[in-house]
């Protein structure tokens, strides 16, 4: 049957504009920004005139003239970092718009905005020596979770089974968007200069997304989605809430991710069907970025602040709180327990699959303490993560 | 009378460099489904613990750039160490496996990928001298998967000393 426009509801009424945020936007544009109004009135002048500038035909402050060649994968920004004047990141930022690392800009800086917002200007606190590799990688390996996962193979799991399998994809795409909005974050604080930096941490946005989606599809088609947690909010928020780009990158990336990628991993071993399989399998592998990414951020800030024994130490106080209020995520029992009967092959078996879990639980804490010492930073006598899963130490 | 088809498909023993070699010839074959999958760059050493004939360890190992298998060599230990991380499984392990993506028709059993037999650190064990290293396996892991469910393209024998 068709719809006819006469049919159709009016469209509701719009919104209620936010009169006191406009009047202060005005207020910004007329008052306490002139310099855009001297820029607008020059170059209207100059176009009323007939008159043409041409100023940027001049190369003496470009590094104009060598091209960038590419490699046998494309035009990389390796490729074009190579060309003088354009791959060298500051220590420390100095430009605070949108004008390109490279290009000629410092004639024009006097009357260019500044963006308060970029707090973030310390090299230090965000580079890893990876992070292009990670980024092309991340362009090359992305995936479809509409189309690139065999959905309709999707058979019905004896109910116990589906249950803890939706359980878990409720989890996952719980703090999978969580996972998304710290690097969002950060991202919109990090100064143009960092472009390698941003462009990796557009990547991890769009992957968090793939995966909340891909969850949540899973959860949807086997039953639906199941029970949201206080532990899992907590933990987010801690990492959300991270003072600095660096603490809440380890604690997102490095610790958070690394949980999350010995759950990825899990989830292939002990998944039922070939989807699930699937799904995790692909998973595993942006998740594993992420924790690279982390790794080495880490080992760039120890490697580089000025006093690595206080920046150590105040990291080891982060990791203190940090570490505890993550283990709220990973102690609900809506996320032991479907591991536990995923790992066992049914709730008749979920003893049998604590035991699994258990083994889950040293694994990822040993992984957990080489990756720290991977970046230089070894936390073993002062992790507060118990190196066994206490499950019924206190019977 | 009903005719029974023929195996025409290549014969290739296992282990060996040469299953191995297949193995990168057919990614190289396949380029649009690696480019759909995206680059692997890394070195992987496959190990038999007990692949050769008085039962010691063979080491094959596989250079990963881009989209291909770009170099195929049997090594020593030495050399296998020296990749960025190692898979090792005795002959049986392997076998299981391989003869699983053949009866799946390029698709393992569930218990039968490779993260499946690895995650718990046996039958099949990663090997890397650090985490970063370990880390390339898990952001390779579906083309590495796809690398050895190719070896459903061919017959695969295997040495009857193991």
């Amino acid at each position: 049957m068709s719809v006819r426009v006469q049919d159709l509801s009016p469209l509701p009424v719009a919104a209620n504009l936010d009169d006191e945020g406009l009047a202060q936007y005005e207020a910004t544009y007329t008052s306490r920004f002139q310099v855009w109004a001297e820029v607008l009135q020059r170059n209207v002048e100059n176009i009323h005139r007939g008159s043409y500038s041409l100023h940027w035909l001049n190369t003496d402050q470009a590094n104009w003239g060598k091209r960038a060649k590419p490699s046998s994968r494309g035009m990389t920004y390796t490729d074009i970092n190579r060309i003088r004047g354009y791959g060298d990141a500051p220590d420390k930022a100095e430009w605070f718009n949108f004008a390109p690392r490279g290009a000629v800009r410092e004639p024009y800086r006097h009357e260019m905005p500044v963006i308060e917002e970029y707090t973030v200007v310390d090299k230090g606190e965000l580079w890893a020596d990876n992070v292009i590799t990670l980024y092309e990688e991340a362009k090359a390996r992305q995936w479809n979770a509409t189309r690139d996962i065999p959905w309709e193979e999707l058979e019905a799991l004896p109910e116990d089974l589906e249950k803890a399998t939706c359980q878990l994809c409720t989890f996952l795409t719980e703090i999978e968007f969580a996972a998304g909005d710290f690097p969002a974050k950060w991202m919109y604080r990090i100064p143009q200069d960092f472009l390698e930096v941003k462009s990796f941490l557009a990547t991890q946005i769009m992957d968090e997304a793939r995966h909340q989606e891909v969850f949540r599809k899973r959860a949807i088609a086997g039953g639906g989605l199941l029970h949201a947690a206080p532990g899992f909010e907590w933990a987010l928020t801690a990492i959300l809430n991270a003072p600095t780009h660096t603490m809440g990158t380890f604690l997102l990336n490095l610790l958070g991710e690394g949980l999350v990628l010995s759950i990825f991993r899990s989830g292939e071993m002990i998944a039922k069907t070939h989807v699930d399989k699937e799904i995790f399998r692909r998973c595993l592998q942006d998740e594993a970025r992420h924790v690279s990414y982390g790794v080495l951020e880490f080992k760039n800030y120890l490697d580089t602040h000025p006093n690595r024994a206080a920046a150590e130490e105040q990291m080891h106080r982060f990791c203190d709180i940090g570490e505890q209020v993550v283990l709220s995520a990973f102690v609900e029992p809506a996320l032991i327990e479907p591991i536990a009967v995923l790992l066992g092959g049914g709730l008749k078996h979920i003893d049998q699959g604590m035991e699994g879990v258990a083994h889950m639980w040293r694994m990822f804490i040993a992984e957990y303490q080489q990756r720290c010492k991977a970046a230089g930073f070894d936390r073993s006598t002062r992790c507060t993560i118990p190196a066994e899963f206490p499950w019924g130490k206190a019977a | 009378m009903n005719a029974v088809a023929e195996d025409t498909r290549k014969v290739v023993p296992f282990p060996s460099a040469a299953w191995f070699a297949e193995l990168g010839d057919l990614m190289k074959a396949n380029r649009a489904r690696q480019e759909h999958l995206g680059y692997i760059d890394c070195s992987v050493a496959f190990t038999v613990t007990d692949g050769s004939a008085d039962g010691l360890a063979r080491h094959f190992r596989v250079v990963f750039e881009e989209f291909e298998a770009v170099d195929v060599a049997e090594v020593d230990a030495a050399a296998a160490a020296a990749a960025d991380f190692g898979l090792a499984a005795s002959g049986a392990t392997w076998r299981a496996m391989i003869d699983s993506i053949a009866a799946g028709d390029g698709r393992p059993a569930l218990t039968q990928t490779l993260n499946y037999l690895s995650h718990m650190g046996t039958p099949l064990t990663l090997v890397a001298a650090d985490p970063l290293k370990s880390d390339l396996y898990y952001r390779y892991n579906q083309s590495l998967q796809e690398f050895v469910n190719a070896s459903c393209a061919f017959h695969t024998v295997y040495s009857s000393a193991r």
